[in-house]
Formats: structure tokens, C-alpha cells, sequence
């Protein structure tokens, strides 16, 4: 037994401890608290790593909790899993791996934006509680753990959007969020327990095996993908993003970008690996497309027309979300027919799991970025922005790269996976690519106004004197923009070696459902 | 290869487009080589031409607010930009109506739908 065996315990337990651990750490002082932070976080990442090392180019992972063996899903005269199960493959280990480099940044990030606020306490234990959260949801094998952790971040989420207590738009925010939440979260409870009530399971792979195609099944589908679509930001249920990502501190947006990729993680595996035999080839393809072009279309047309910078980048994460939702889409119309996936299916998944994690990448750094401005020059207006690129050439330099790359400009990743959308999702209908392509030009023109009204020009008469974000700032946003970089030098590497596998394991059922059930 | 992929339907390649910008940036940087290097500094040369006007001291004078930008584009979709608003009215029980409805329709159409 090596601790190699315990990693996906221990990427929950690591977060989850260092929550616990905050009020204790925080009372010993600033320095030791901020070394506590970024610390802990790197040690995250670093389990994070050495899982998706193991998953990527070994075998899925399964972990049981509570049992003589951590290893033995199914113990002997049992047909189903009991106990606390956890079950990493590619797609969960991918996931995993973006949320631990955004929690890692934001901490970076926090230490020195967060540095004039009092509330460490909470912030420390909330931020952590939130990571916890949304890595559960991507390592969670059964679906009632997998609800426990939507809570868990969705209530972190809730006390983090509202940190800012005497801010009335954060309280304002933050109750509009928890509102339509809690009921996304009792639908999930009902659905959960509909599931349990018929097949006397709530592992997942278990349920997989199990799954018929009956009129509960498909009304605790709708529910699940409506709950799980809703929390990832699709639109018309995506009202609540907006508001939340802007007025959440910033290393805490950069953080709830991926905590929208668990979700989005969420609806995948339950449509692709709990559900395939109701979700291949019919309907809920095509719903998940309706939900995606509807999501990239009305998410940019808002985006365009804002001036104040966080509310505009929320309003593009609706948009980007939009593509995964059409790439997976388009992958679940396909599923049905092994020539169609061959053809186009599979090269639209892999363009959907690296839009995600290119997503995760670049929409984090630029609500750092935006982070940086507001923390420079005490606005989040553009209207009063104006020739920042002098004196902050860093922040300038990586608001560059991450909007060329989500506004899709070759050389970058957001180009490459964007590519793989518009050519697999031709192949379905051509007027798919063409709404994935104007929402792209769209796009280019809102961050080009961003950096024309923010960074050029002549500099406005009280930002003069304003100096570049201080070292902690900056090194969280070259975090993401070497990631952001690594991803458009090597897209190659990356999707033979990381996207194929993840996309291999959702279309590959019988291995996840294998990996708990031996060989039933 | 490490920076190539291959889509099925053609390929890319980013060190093609590396060396397209490498390229294009020498010849950039040979169309600058061709400026003239012999004016006189801090003269009025080296000032900004700004119609025969003086360049105003505060850059709020001179700049287009981003909330001006695109105006051309958000009168053309006066229409859609009206409904989108109307949508967006900030009430939080309009949101939750809005979830509601979306999964009665998409319950509707997972039932009614066929494989």
C-alpha cells in the first residue's frame, strides 16, 4: 500500500482539512496564514497532478470508503457497491486537474488582492470548502456524494459571492444565486432519490448497468440535465452568473469558473455514462445543442454591449459554455452510430473536453486580469478606464494572450479547440458551425473593445500614477497564462495524450461501469 | 507530432501559423526600417497631430467610452437588445420561473422524444 492508492481520497480531504484548519492557522499571523494558503493549494495541485498522471496513462481509479479494503468496490455476496465510493477516470482526473490550477492561481491571486480586507477567516475556510466541493463532484463515483458536493460548493459559493457584505449587489447577487440553486438542488434530491427508490443504488456505474428507458428514467434525466445545465450557466437559466462572478472577489471568480466545468462535468457523466442508452442518439443530443447555440448566441450579443468589465466577461462564460454544450451535444447525436462517431463524434468530443479546459484556462486569467484593473484603479467601469498598458505592461501582455485565445485567433488553443467544434458540428448541420462562428467574431469585438477602452489611448487624468499589480497578483496570472501557452505550443501532445483519453472514457461505458462492478 | 492535430476533415498545425507570423512580422519590421529617422525631436515634429488642434491634457477628452462603442450595432439590434433586456430584469423570481419553465419543456421533450 503506497500513498499513490490514497490520492483520490485525498484530493477531498486536503481542501476539506485546510478549511478546517484556517481559523486556527489565520490567528498565527499574516505570513504564516498566506503560506498556509498558497501552500496548501500547491499541494492540491500537486495530488491533482500525480492522479491524472496515474489515470492518463494507466487505468481509472477506485477508491471505497469505509471498508476492510479501500480497494474492493464490491465486496463478496454483494451485487451493488454500499459503501462511499469514489471512481476517477480520464475525464474526472481532466477536470480535476483545471480545478486545482484555478483554486492554485486564485490563491496566488488572493494573497495580495485580499491583502486590505479583513474576513480571512471565512474567506480562507470558504475558499477551501469550494474547491473541496467542486473537486468532489469531478472524483465522486455515487450520485448522492455527488449532490452532497454540489451543496457543499454551492453554499461556499453563496458566502463567497456575498463576502463584501456591505455591498448591496453582492447580497443581492448572491441571494438571487442561492434562490433558483436551492430548488435546482431540491430537484436534484428528488431525482437522486427517484433513482434509489427504483434501483436501490445510487452508484453510478452500478446504475449504468442497471439503466432501462422508462418514463421515470427519463423525467429523473430532464431533471438532472435541467439542474446540471442551470448550474453550468446555460442559457435562459444562466441570469444568476452575471451577477455572481462579478461581484465575487476576484480570485474567487477565477475559481468559480471551474467549480461551472464540475457541473458541466456532472451533466456529461450523467448523460454519457449513467443514461446512454435514453441519451445516445435521441433527443437530449439535440437539447444539449438547442441549450449550447442558444447559450454562445445570447451570452455574446449581452456580452458586447457591457462596460463594466466582470459583468461582461460573465456574460461570456455563457457563451463559451455554449460551445462544450454543442460539441458534447453533437457527440451524443453521433453516439448512436459507430460510423457517425468515427466520423465526426469523436473529434467534437475531443474538441468539447479541450474547449473546457481551455475555457478554464483563459476565462480564469482574465477575471484576474480584470481583478488586477479593479484593484489598480478602483473601478470596474471601462467608461473611466484608459491607457493602463503603460504602467501595467504585465497585466496588459496577458489580458492579450488569454483574449486572443478565447476570442478564438490562430495561433491560440481557443482557435484549435473552437476548429474541432465548427468541423464536427458542420457535419450535423451547417448552421451550427456558422452561430459558432459569428458568436467568435462577436467575441473578438467585445475584448477588443476591452483592451481599446481599458489599456489604450491617452491615460486618464487620476490613473497617472497607477502602478502594476504587486508580484503575488501576477504570479497567479502567469499560472494560467503558461497553461494558456502550453496548450496553444502543444495542442498536439495534449490531445492525443489527455483529450482522446478523457473522450475515450465517456464513450468507453463498459470500462467505467467495469472498473466498480468487475465483471458484471 | 507535438503540434499538430488532425481533425478528419484537414489539420493544423501551429508552427506553420508560427512561422506565417514570424514572416509577416520581418516584413513589418522591414516597411519600419524604411521610416525616416532624421526628425527633430521635441519640436512640434514630434508632437501628435490631432486635426491642427491642441491635444487635450486629460485622456477622457479625446477617448471613446466603451459604452459608445459598437452604438451603430446595438441601434441596428434595437429589437432583440429590447427583449434581451425585458429578460434580463434582474428579479429573482422571474429567474427561478425561468428554470422551472426550461424543465417542464425539456421534461416534456425527453418524454415525448424518441431514441
Amino acid at each position: 500500500m503506497s500513498i499513490q492508492d490514497h490520492l483520490p481520497a485525498l484530493i477531498v480531504m486536503l481542501p476539506l482539512l485546510g478549511a478546517f484548519l484556517t481559523p486556527a492557522v489565520a490567528s498565527l499571523g499574516k505570513k504564516i496564514r498566506n503560506i498556509f494558503f498558497v501552500l496548501f493549494s500547491f499541494l492540491i495541485l500537486l495530488v491533482a497532478l500525480s492522479i491524472g498522471c496515474a489515470v492518463f496513462w494507466g487505468s481509472p481509479m477506485v477508491y471505497v470508503m469505509g471498508g476492510d479494503s479501500f480497494a474492493i468496490a464490491l465486496p463478496s455476496g454483494m451485487s451493488y457497491p454500499v459503501r462511499i465510493l469514489f471512481e476517477i477516470d480520464a475525464f474526472g482526473a481532466l477536470l480535476a486537474l483545471c480545478i486545482a490550477i484555478a483554486s492554485f492561481a486564485g490563491a496566488l491571486f488572493s494573497v495580495a488582492y485580499m491583502d486590505k480586507f479583513s474576513g480571512w477567516k471565512k474567506y480562507l475556510s470558504l475558499y477551501f470548502m469550494l474547491t473541496a466541493g467542486a473537486l468532489g463532484m469531478c472524483v465522486t463515483g455515487d450520485l448522492f456524494n455527488f449532490f452532497v458536493f454540489v451543496e457543499i460548493s454551492s453554499i461556499a459559493s453563496f458566502g463567497l459571492v456575498a463576502f463584501w457584505r456591505d455591498k448591496p449587489e453582492a447580497i443581492e447577487a448572491s441571494f438571487k444565486y442561492m434562490l433558483v440553486s436551492q430548488i435546482a438542488a431540491m430537484l436534484l434530491l428528488i431525482a437522486i432519490g427517484t433513482l434509489y427508490g427504483k434501483y436501490n443504488s445510487v452508484t453510478m456505474a452500478a446504475l449504468s448497468s442497471m439503466m432501462a428507458d422508462g418514463f421515470l428514467e427519463r423525467v429523473v434525466l430532464a431533471l438532472v440535465l435541467c439542474v446540471l445545465a442551470f448550474k453550468c450557466g446555460a442559457f435562459p437559466m444562466h441570469a444568476w452568473m452575471p451577477d455572481a462572478y462579478a461581484e465575487a472577489p476576484t480570485g474567487v471568480t477565477c475559481l468559480l469558473v471551474t467549480v461551472s466545468q464540475a457541473s458541466f462535468y456532472g451533466l456529461i457523466r450523467v448523460c454519457y455514462s449513467i443514461f446512454p442508452k435514453i441519451a445516445a442518439g435521441g433527443v437530449v443530443g439535440w437539447i444539449l445543442i438547442v441549450f449550447g447555440c442558444m447559450s454562445m448566441f445570447f451570452g455574446v450579443m449581452m456580452a458586447v454591449v457591457q462596460h463594466e468589465i466582470k459583468r461582461l466577461m460573465g456574460y461570456h462564460s455563457i457563451s463559451q459554455v455554449g460551445y462544450m454544450l454543442l460539441a458534447l451535444g453533437v457527440g451524443l447525436v453521433a453516439m448512436s452510430d459507430q460510423q457517425n462517431m468515427i466520423a465526426y463524434g469523436f473529434t467534437a468530443m475531443k474538441g468539447g473536453l479541450f474547449h473546457a479546459v481551455n475555457y478554464s484556462m483563459y476565462k480564469a486569467l482574465l477575471f484576474l486580469c480584470a481583478g488586477s484593473l479593479y484593484y489598480a484603479t478602483g473601478t470596474r467601469n471601462l467608461d473611466k478606464m484608459g491607457g493602463l498598458a503603460r504602467n501595467m505592461p504585465w497585466t496588459a501582455g496577458m489580458f492579450v494572450i488569454a483574449a486572443a485565445a478565447i476570442s478564438g485567433l490562430p495561433p491560440f488553443n481557443g482557435f484549435v479547440s473552437k476548429w474541432m467544434i465548427y468541423e464536427s458540428s458542420f457535419a450535423i448541420h451547417p448552421i451550427l458551425p456558422t452561430i459558432a462562428m459569428i458568436t467568435s467574431v462577436l467575441t473578438l469585438a467585445s475584448f477588443a473593445k476591452v483592451f481599446q477602452a481599458a489599456f489604450l489611448g491617452p491615460a486618464k487624468t487620476g490613473f497617472v500614477a497607477v502602478r502594476e499589480a504587486p508580484g503575488f497578483m501576477l504570479a497567479g496570472m502567469a499560472v494560467l497564462t503558461v497553461a494558456t501557452l502550453l496548450l496553444t505550443f502543444f495542442p498536439g501532445w495534449f490531445i492525443s495524450n489527455i483529450f482522446e483519453k478523457a473522450a475515450g472514457a465517456l464513450v468507453d461505458n463498459a470500462s467505467y461501469v467495469r472498473a466498480v462492478m468487475g465483471g458484471i | 507530432m507535438l503540434s499538430q492535430i488532425n481533425s478528419g476533415f484537414g489539420y493544423w498545425n501551429v508552427l506553420v501559423w508560427i512561422v506565417f507570423f514570424a514572416g509577416i512580422s520581418s516584413f513589418v519590421v522591414w516597411i519600419r526600417s524604411l521610416g525616416r529617422m532624421d526628425y527633430k525631436r521635441n519640436t512640434d515634429q514630434d508632437e501628435i497631430y490631432w486635426e491642427g488642434n491642441e491635444v487635450p491634457s486629460d485622456g477622457s477628452a479625446i477617448s471613446v467610452p466603451a459604452s459608445s462603442s459598437y452604438w451603430g450595432f446595438r441601434v441596428a439590434m434595437e429589437p432583440l437588445y429590447k427583449l434581451l433586456d425585458k429578460f434580463h430584469s434582474g428579479s429573482g423570481s422571474d429567474y427561478a420561473g425561468y428554470f422551472v419553465v426550461t424543465v417542464a419543456l425539456v421534461g416534456l421533450l425527453v418524454l415525448i422524444g424518441g431514441k
